[in-house]
């Protein structure tokens, strides 16, 4: 082979590889283009309003005359319906993570599988669809039976194990026998039972107004975030690795304590991650809230009343770019893009985050 | 010097082994097999642990040693489709039975496993958490077990000054000395070892080893090996397996010098495994 | 803490793990049954003759002779009706003024219910919207109209403590004693004569246009933009996350420059959805220019910027699952590396690069504010396929939110927004059938 081919034959492959480079490199590209663009058209908004009536100003009048932009329901919105799916995600995901992890066993497994895939796949505007036409009406005039059917729900599993514990602790303090377990137990429980009944009742008195809220939102959302929450966990609880288990185990723990006090501490920062994640999924949905959020830009009263409907800055964004398109270039379009960078800006931190404490935890348990 | 003591030890429980009468048993499998699904690992093995010995147990890979030894602590109910026959008897319990608790069972014997396996956690959290879930929460008490368990294990001067240190910052000798202190800390009436030393390099085996010595003064050690030297230094009894089945198991010095067996003489003579 | 009570609260802790599984699979069937139940009776029903008839006039479809007599029966059968409006009509000339103005109101309230109901009167001028010049074509929302002829609906504000309460009066107690009053029992008696219904199966509900903004007809603009867009994104998305992922597992060393390239890549992941539209309106078509206008181009680029991350992670773990000794065996026969990629790791990677393919797809396709700004519209016409340069168009996800946000007769057309959404959540859920079952071959494969 003459020198000059085999020359020419190096450059080819440089070449080669240039191209390579250059066309992964256009993923970096995007995110470089997509931080320029929404800066690019923020700024002027920044520039010409300032920051101050954005961040704390309960007054949104775009369309007023002067208009004005105070976006601080709009944050608030944000927050409440993305705390609600956090309420509603992650206790109900990393239960379930555990018991993919621990509990089922594989063939059972292969089928609660798809289920998660599913709850995945269904196209946000599906879901968002649910909520305004079959959830909100059921919302609108079943919302006292409802709310009192969830209180069941949530409270009823929670009393349980506390009765169960304090049972425990009061026979623990008089070394009780079986005789006084008779009566501590079912006593505690129907304490217990009492306390739920008593709150179902006020709750099913609640008459709520419009189905469109807070709460309807923030249960949707957190069905969606649950699948990342789910699955992003469950693979943080199997990399705690079969060893840790058995090393629990064989200290006479039993499921409970071995998931509570080891698998649990030891899968922690991913089961976080997966946490972010799912906020990151609640926090960036369009279609749901725009759809059943109410979309009325004040902030709840009190703050946190969920039966109230709220506006968040991704239904800001939808809704108001179609009227605003036309008037590009004016502040009332400047101010989207304000909101978009904010939410930018919040997903690449949350999403450098979660990045560094997987890398961090993997490190950790050298794997 | 060591070696003159252990042997003359070994020769006072001459009578161990299927060969002699039956002394104080800690341990006894009748007839015991084990499946993974259709396949049988352990196959009829009977034997009788002695109290207070190290009884070892070699065999190629695969034979069915680790899965009979966690056995005695039901750790294979862990692994889906698992099933079991025959008797293994412990404390006059087989503990196979339907009413049999296994948690019970677990925290009256301690594991200590191929790879160090510490938790994620400080030192003193290491140790003192068998003793937690028995339901030990006065600081004194756990002090003192914790300070016991890690001076049983060989490790306490090492480690007194950073109990509060996270466990995953020590050496693999030391975490595999920690994880045996944690096995301690639950008073087992019994101690397991699969493959203690298997990730570890020659000076930290030979502290576990000497460890092993020490501690057959007061527990019952049923250790497996795959390393035939180790078996000859620190057990009194040992059990050949192959295939699943018990071939041997008598004096290690008998087992070692004299087997009976043609299949043990050719594993130990290196013609396989 | 006691033994049993340890093992009680273990029991406790696996039913509350269940509680959860058990919770996510209701959740997911809640949601499903009536989007699927609801949806299907977009394409199966009890069609009316109304039905057949639009589907004649402005489909050509079915048969006219058929539909001719059919036609004529139930004429016959609704003449008894306008017969009755007629005489009525002329009751009322004959009345005192006071009480005809009294009339007045309820019986042109029944009128336009009628016209609802059966469409137009015969013999009087051809409405000029679509909707008025037929009548109900489906039989549950033939009952529904029917309801509203028979009751007029009245807010009952006596308790003064209490909000005011929606009370049904039957209109026929308005004209006791005239000549209307045996129109009631007569529609109530006869509308199976008057409607005809027939069981329908419209599967063309996917392929048939819509004619009067969804109030007839099928979806197939929606279906037809959402193919474009999905097929758009995939054509820009496929190459440039293959290659991508080509390069990140061969050719690059780790370092930090792929450590940067990896971060950028999660960093998109993360992006949300409406960023994305906002960055399609800045870039594609307020910078450089793709379209005049929103297009399914500049919809399809940013659907593909989307779906980039997705493609090049399930490519990765594709290629990375290739066995290594393929690719030392086809190296050391002294092939090159780009030849051993092409010849040997890229088909044997293909199943799982194209999992994860079909699942961007899917993704993808249901997607709806990154094209809200880019690429889509309420109304439109089908396009050719190099409209799809310029021009935006409908899709399934977009029209879904305006058809039942937006439109202005959303309870009139609710069959149509279930029948969209189905068909979206069962193009979105067939995908990712098929992405299970390749990879449940795939799994089998590399078992053995």
């Amino acid at each position: 082979m003459s020198s000059a081919a085999s020359r020419r034959q190096r450059f080819g492959t440089l070449l080669g590889q240039g191209f390579l480079f250059l066309v992964t490199s256009l993923s970096t590209f995007a995110v470089f283009f997509i931080f320029y663009f929404i800066l690019k058209d923020a700024v002027p908004f920044f520039k010409e309003e300032g920051f101050r009536e954005f961040f704390t100003s309960a007054h949104w009048y775009p369309s007023g005359h002067p208009a004005e932009f105070g976006a601080l329901p709009i944050f608030m919105g944000t927050g409440l319906v993305t705390l609600g799916a956090i309420v509603v995600a992650v206790p109900l995901g990393i239960a379930a993570a555990v018991c993919l992890s621990d509990l089922l066993p594989f063939h059972v497994r292969q089928f609660v599988k798809p289920v998660i895939e599913v709850l995945a796949a269904i196209p946000s505007v599906a879901y968002g669809f649910f909520a305004l036409v079959v959830f909100a009406p059921l919302l609108q005039n079943h919302g006292g039976a409802i709310l009192s059917a969830g209180a069941w729900i949530i409270l009823g599993p929670i009393l349980a194990l506390l009765v169960t514990v304090l049972g425990d602790l009061v026979l623990g303090r008089f070394s009780g026998s079986k005789k006084l377990g008779a009566v501590v137990f079912p006593t505690l429980g129907i304490l217990a039972f009492l306390l739920i009944h008593h709150v179902a009742r006020q709750l099913s008195g609640v008459e709520i107004s419009s189905g469109t809220n807070a709460l309807n939102v923030s249960v949707i959302l957190g069905i969606m975030a649950l699948p990342t929450v789910v699955s992003v966990s469950e693979d943080a609880l199997q990399a705690a690795g079969r060893e840790l288990r058995e090393g629990s185990y064989a200290l006479g723990a039993t499921r409970a304590e071995t998931i509570i006090k080891t698998i649990i501490p030891a899968s922690i920062s991913g089961i976080l991650a997966a946490v972010i994640l799912g906020v990151m999924r609640a926090i960036g949905e369009t279609m749901v809230v725009w759809m059943a959020s109410g979309n009325a830009a004040r902030i709840p009263d009190p703050w946190y009343n969920m039966l109230q409907p709220v506006r968040t800055l991704t239904a800001t964004i939808a809704g108001d770019m179609g009227e605003a398109d036309h008037i590009t270039g004016s502040a009332r379009f400047h101010v989207l893009f304000a909101m978009a960078f904010c939410l930018l800006a919040f997903s690449f931190i949350m999403n450098l985050a979660s990045e560094i404490i997987v890398r961090r935890s993997r490190k950790k348990l050298g794997k | 010097m060591t070696e003159e003591i252990t042997m003359k030890k070994i020769d006072t429980f001459a009578e161990y082994g299927e060969a002699g009468p039956a002394a104080e048993t800690q341990v006894e499998a009748r007839d015991f097999s084990l499946f993974y699904g259709d396949f049988e690992a352990v196959r009829k093995v009977s034997l009788k642990i002695p109290k207070k010995k190290v009884t070892a147990m070699i065999g190629p890979s695969g034979c069915g040693k680790s899965t009979l030894l966690r056995s005695i602590n039901r750790m294979n109910d862990l692994i889906p489709s698992t099933r079991a026959a025959g008797e293994m008897i412990f404390d006059g319990h087989n503990i196979y039975d339907r009413n049999i608790d296994v948690v019970t069972l677990r925290a009256r014997v301690g594991m200590v496993f191929q790879k160090p396996n510490v938790f994620p956690k400080t030192i003193f959290d290491n140790v003192a958490y068998g003793p937690r879930l028995q339901g030990v929460k006065n600081r004194q008490e756990l002090n003192e077990v914790v300070e016991r368990s890690l001076r049983q294990a060989a490790i306490w001067d090492e480690v007194k000054d950073r109990l509060s240190a996270n466990a995953l910052g020590m050496s693999g000798g030391q975490q595999q000395r920690l994880c045996i202190a944690r096995a301690l800390a639950i008073k087992p009436e019994i101690l397991l070892m699969d493959e203690p030393t298997s990730a570890l390099d020659p000076k930290a085996t030979a502290k576990i080893e000497d460890l092993v010595g020490e501690l057959r003064k007061n527990y019952t050690i049923v250790i497996v090996t795959h390393n035939m030297q180790q078996a000859a230094r620190v057990s009194d009894l040992t059990a050949f397996m192959y295939e699943g089945v018990l071939v041997e198991f008598g004096k290690t010095r008998q087992l070692f010098t004299n087997p009976e067996n043609p299949q043990t003489e050719n594993y130990i003579t290196g013609r396989f495994g | 803490m006691r033994l049993e009570t340890r093992k009680l609260l273990d029991k406790a802790f696996s039913g509350l793990g269940l509680i959860a599984i058990a919770v996510m699979a209701v959740a997911l069937l809640l949601i499903l049954a009536p989007i699927i139940w609801r949806g299907s009776k977009a394409f199966v029903f009890k069609g009316t003759i109304e039905h057949r008839r639009v589907m004649l006039e402005q489909f050509g479809r079915g048969n006219a002779e058929k539909y001719r007599a059919e036609a004529a029966e139930v004429a016959a059968a609704r003449a008894p009706v306008y017969q009755m409006l007629n005489d009525f009509e002329s009751e009322m000339k004959g009345m005192e003024r006071s009480e005809r103005r009294a009339y007045k109101k309820p019986f042109r309230e029944v009128e336009k219910g009628i016209k609802v109901l059966l469409g137009p009167i015969p013999g009087e001028r051809m409405p000029v919207l679509l909707r008025q010049q037929y009548g109900q074509t489906r039989w549950d929302r033939t009952l529904v109209k029917l309801h509203e002829v028979l009751y007029s609906e009245e807010w009952d504000y006596s308790n003064p403590e209490a909000m005011g309460v929606l009370v049904e009066k039957p209109r026929i107690d308005l004209f006791k004693g005239t000549k209307l009053e045996p129109l009631f029992p007569y529609l109530e008696d006869h509308i199976e004569e008057m409607m005809r219904p027939k069981q329908t199966f419209y599967w063309q509900f996917i392929t048939d246009t819509s004619k009067d903004s969804h109030i007839f007809g099928g979806i197939w603009p929606e279906v037809l933009g959402t193919l474009y867009l999905t097929l758009g994104a995939m054509l820009f998305a496929i190459p440039m996350g293959v290659v991508a992922a080509i390069y990140l597992c061969e050719y690059a060393k780790e370092g930090r420059v792929v450590s940067f390239l990896r971060i950028c890549i999660s960093t998109l992941a993360g992006v949300p959805s409406i960023v994305f539209g906002l960055f399609g309106l800045a870039f594609f078509l307020n910078t450089i220019h793709v379209s005049d206008s929103k297009s399914v181009l500049a919809g399809s680029l940013t659907l593909s910027l989307l779906i980039l991350p997705t493609i090049i992670r399930s490519s990765e773990e594709a290629i990375l699952a290739v066995p290594r000794t393929y690719k030392e065996a086809a190296l050391g026969l002294g092939a090159g590396r780009w030849h051993t990629i092409m010849s040997v790791i890229l088909p044997a990677s293909l199943p799982g690069i194209l999992t994860g393919i079909v699942i961007s797809m899917g993704r993808a396709a249901g997607e709806t504010a990154p094209i809200i700004f880019t690429a889509a519209v309420s109304v439109g016409a089908p396009l050719k396929i190099w409209e799809t340069l310029s021009q935006p168009t409908p899709a399934l996800p977009w029209n879904i939110y305006n058809l039942c946000t937006e439109h202005e007769a959303v309870d009139e057309i609710r069959h149509v927004q279930y029948g969209m959404v189905f068909t979206l959540v069962a193009i979105v859920l067939l995908l990712n059938l098929a992405a299970i079952l390749m990879r449940a071959r795939i799994s089998k494969k590399l078992r053995g």
